[in-house]
């Protein structure tokens, strides 16, 4: 069960103030990087969230930060929204597309949910790439930013909008944290353990992990929307299942199932692309060996590994110990 | 309470429950004995839904049951224990006792508030645990406790979700003579007012905390009546001759 | 819509030709994944390199020696991947082995790019293979019988090896039920090795034949991963003849909806197997297990 153990709040606290003073004096292309970050970390939050709580190993999170940013842009410049509503709506839209396909999914498991996920990935993918609706292969440009200026802030101006990405971040970890700890959160937790026993206990499965689903697609449509913000322009590619995969990589660097973990993960991965590629062009090959030696070595990525070494009591923190004195 | 009617359930030509009615009134602790593959597993999963029957009917307190959901019985009073462990193993024992009572409190798909801290959920665990005698384990990671503690368990998920009709499989397969008398104790210290039926090998057991017992041979009900009866039917000495002297 | 005999029968061929393609590819990956539980995302890198073999040896020594030397190649390939990681991860959960063999993906693309450029390749067949064949009244290119020749002949062969000889006997006790098979003396570890590289030895000759038809390029083996694996959960992860039905399906369906309905084309079998998964969600043809 999900604990903020005090590892992983001191870790919180780091990440925090390390972002915030980096962002605060980088130049231009430190601030794309960070942006670069924080939007990738709201992706494989959410894709944590499920795979690493539920057991529902997704590989559709990329086409459903896709659809977050698709359905942002069309809403914005083809229906003429104002961004600030285009943007709930798109989130909103991605939320219910994903608990659809969660509540489709339900009664696959392993490998059969894995192959599910992709498919609906795929559909996405093939259904933006040759619709004229949604541009095809040239996609969509001039995607607007919100306009802030009633409270004094400037979304063209870099770092304010890598400090609007940071916020956001921030706020989809906290509902990530606050789904985990409530009932709905504890609930899925059980079904990753066992599903069986749950029903028996009288629980409707499907409709926790539909919502759950939901809930984590909301999660990735808000990364979708500012992905397209960043960029003001968005192609099919980001729907490619090659992003889920990637995702998934981050998450797994990080630590599945530690929520904190794949916020490193995100770090280190982007981190690790700019290094990499400044000294070779095959710097694919260089994660994919990385992502081989992790999976090999058995342990739960690198914060994952740092919170087995520094707690006696396993991956998962300090179980959960309320107020029983003397039960 | 909890009522069968003509319940047969056949894969192919093999029936493994042919015409069962049973009828438990509240309350009533009723004891099913049979030989292995007698078909009292079969029995249970049909009762709690986790297989069809081919035909007949289950009613629960006066309802037809019969084409509800798992979930849906559960919500109804229904609560089970399996014969093989069936826990959370990643989980903590009062992690586990924790989600079967949220959940049965309707507090297991709430998005707001944290079920595990909640003090009717808390009230729940430590009356469970008390029942079942889990006070010193309730810490530890499922994964880390002996198997009788883990048997015990099994049976406290069921008794958390403070069930109308609890129905047990074989809750001593397995442990020593000692949690066996635990268990005896158990059934004796559980609410006047729950039906319990109790799927059970050890005849002392049986006969002591039984106020009927029902005998399944070959998916058949070939005995139904009250423990003394029992004891002297003959038809009973030769089902089950062999574990009756042992016992 | 059009009522010429001639369109069906061309329409036909082309179906076939690739669900002959995408059994080569799914033959091997369902059988690996019925016995060994794997799930080897990396199969299209091994069809790619395949490919790129062919075509290197093609020009060197000829059409033949490549087609020859390509399977035995990404063989060889297998059998030491086999032993450096598909062995150690077998006991692994499915998501292990799909990261694992993702990485391996991004790998194999980076290592062809670094030996053949990013720039896609050519291979060229020899002069009795580039005609046209007269077929039902239509024209059709010869080569496009070969591979539809080549297909079904791997499938006879196949069924046979399986429902008719001992080793197959083994393989299919295997996929039922791997502990029994090894009770039974038969050397499990042995089987597996030997299905893993005959797998991959057949994505190899696919790669092979497939490369004078389509681009060689460092993304091909990404870009068939995706029909392979639909034609394997369509037809049931582990079947022989599940892999049989989902390449005829995604073949036909592909071909016939690409012509007949153009837009539709590409939903339709991610719809299809969207709904095979919710009715049926182990596949049409599941094994058991």
């Amino acid at each position: 069960m999900f604990r903020h153990t005090r590892l992983r709040l001191i870790t919180l606290a780091l990440l925090a103030i390390g972002a915030v003073l980096y962002g605060a004096f980088t130049g231009y292309f430190g601030l794309e990087v960070l942006t670069e970050i924080a939007i990738l970390a709201i992706l494989v939050l959410s894709l944590d969230l499920v795979a690493g709580f539920g057991g529902m190993v997704s590989l559709c999170h990329g086409a459903l930060m896709g659809t977050g940013a698709y359905a942002f842009a069309m809403l914005a410049s083809d229906l003429g929204l104002s961004p600030a509503a285009a943007m709930a709506g798109a989130i909103g839209l991605t939320g219910a597309v994903a608990a659809l396909i969660g509540a489709i999914c339900a009664r696959s498991h392993g490998i059969y949910f894995i192959m599910a996920t992709l498919a609906f990935s795929q559909m996405g993918y093939s259904l933006v790439f040759e619709s004229p609706w949604f541009g095809g292969d040239d996609g969509l440009s001039d995607v607007p930013r919100p306009d802030l200026s009633a409270i004094g802030l400037d979304l063209n101006d870099p770092r304010t909008f890598t400090f609007w990405c940071l916020a956001a971040l921030a706020l989809a970890y906290l509902v990530a944290a606050q789904v985990l700890r409530s009932g709905m959160g504890r609930s899925m937790v059980g079904l990753m353990h066992n599903e069986k026993r749950l029903r028996a206990l009288g629980l409707t499965a499907w409709r926790v992990k539909a919502v759950a689903f939901g809930i984590s697609g909301a999660i990735a449509g808000l990364a979708g929307v500012l992905a397209a913000q960043q960029t003001q322009y968005i192609s099919p590619g980001l729907m490619a299942w090659t992003v889920s995969g990637e995702a998934l990589v981050v998450v797994i660097l990080g630590g599945l199932g530690t929520l904190v973990g794949p916020l490193v993960g995100a770090l280190l991965f982007v981190m690790l692309r700019h290094e990499v590629s400044a000294f070779t062009p095959y710097w694919h090959a260089v994660v994919g060996m990385i992502l081989v030696a992790v999976v090999m070595s058995r342990a739960n990525g690198v914060y994952g590994w740092i919170e087995h070494r520094l707690s006696v009591r396993g991956a998962h923190g300090k179980p959960i110990e309320p107020e029983v004195e003397n039960a | 309470m909890l009522e069968t009617r003509n319940l047969d359930k056949s894969f192919g030509a093999i029936h493994v429950t042919r015409n069962v009615a049973l009828k438990l009134e509240k309350g009533e602790r009723r004891v099913i004995l049979g030989p292995n593959g007698a078909g009292k597993t079969t029995l249970f999963n049909q009762l709690v839904g986790e297989i069809q029957p081919s035909s007949g009917s289950i009613h629960l307190a006066g309802e037809d049951v019969t084409r509800l959901s798992v979930a849906d019985r559960a919500r109804r009073g229904l609560s089970r224990s399996y014969q093989k462990n069936t826990l959370f193993d990643g989980l903590t024992v009062w992690e586990n006792l924790g989600l079967a009572a949220a959940i049965a409190l309707g507090k297991g798909t709430g998005l707001m508030r944290d079920p595990l801290h909640d003090p009717e959920v808390i009230e729940t665990v430590k009356e469970v645990a008390a029942l079942v005698n889990l006070g010193r384990s309730l810490h530890a990671p499922v994964a880390a406790v002996s198997y009788g503690v883990r048997r015990q368990l099994e049976v406290g998920i069921a008794l958390a979700t403070r069930p109308k009709v609890l129905l047990m499989d074989e809750p001593t397969s397995g442990v020593g003579p000692e949690m066996s008398r635990g268990f005896h104790r158990l059934l004796k210290n559980l609410p006047r007012d729950l039906t319990v039926l109790i799927i059970e090998h050890d005849m002392d057991l049986a006969f002591d905390v039984a106020d009927t017992i029902t005998v399944l041979n070959y998916g058949e009900v070939v005995f139904d009546g009250l423990p003394e009866a029992a004891r002297n039917s003959a038809l009973l000495k030769e089902i089950y001759l062999g574990s009756w002297e042992d016992a | 819509m059009p009522i010429d005999p001639g369109f069906w029968v061309l329409q036909t061929l082309n179906a076939l030709q690739l669900s002959m393609l995408l059994f080569l590819l799914s033959v091997g990956l369902t059988v690996i994944f019925g016995l060994m539980h794997f799930v080897n995302l990396a199969h299209g890198s091994l069809y790619a390199l395949g490919a790129y073999v062919a075509a290197t040896v093609a020009g060197l020594a000829g059409f033949g020696a490549g087609v020859v030397v390509a399977p035995l190649a990404v063989a060889t390939l297998g059998a030491a991947l086999y032993f450096l990681l598909i062995r150690r991860m077998r006991r692994a959960g499915p998501m292990a082995q799909v990261l694992v063999t993702f990485g391996l993906i991004f790998v194999a693309m980076d290592v062809t790019r670094m030996f053949w450029g990013d720039l896609p390749m050519g291979i060229s067949v020899p002069a009795w293979l580039n005609g046209q064949l007269d077929f039902l009244g239509i024209e059709y290119p010869a080569y496009r019988i070969l591979i539809i020749v080549l297909g079904l002949i791997t499938l006879a062969a196949l069924t046979l090896v399986l429902t008719r000889t001992q080793v197959g006997a083994m393989i299919r006790a295997g996929v039922d039920n791997d502990q029994m098979a090894a009770c039974l003396g038969i050397n499990v570890e042995r089987m597996f090795f030997i299905v893993f590289v005959v797998g991959c030895a057949l994505a190899g000759l696919a790669g092979a034949i497939a490369a004078p038809v389509l681009a060689i390029s460092p993304d091909m083996g990404l870009q068939i991963l995706i029909p392979t694996l639909i034609v394997i959960v369509i037809g049931g992860l582990g079947s022989l003849k599940g892999a049989i039905a989902g390449s005829l399906i995604f073949g036909f369906v592909q071909t016939f909806g690409a012509v007949l309905a153009p837009s539709l084309a590409s939903i339709l079998i991610y719809a299809l197997l969207a709904a095979v998964l919710v009715l049926r969600p182990a596949g049409l043809f599941p094994t058991k297990g």
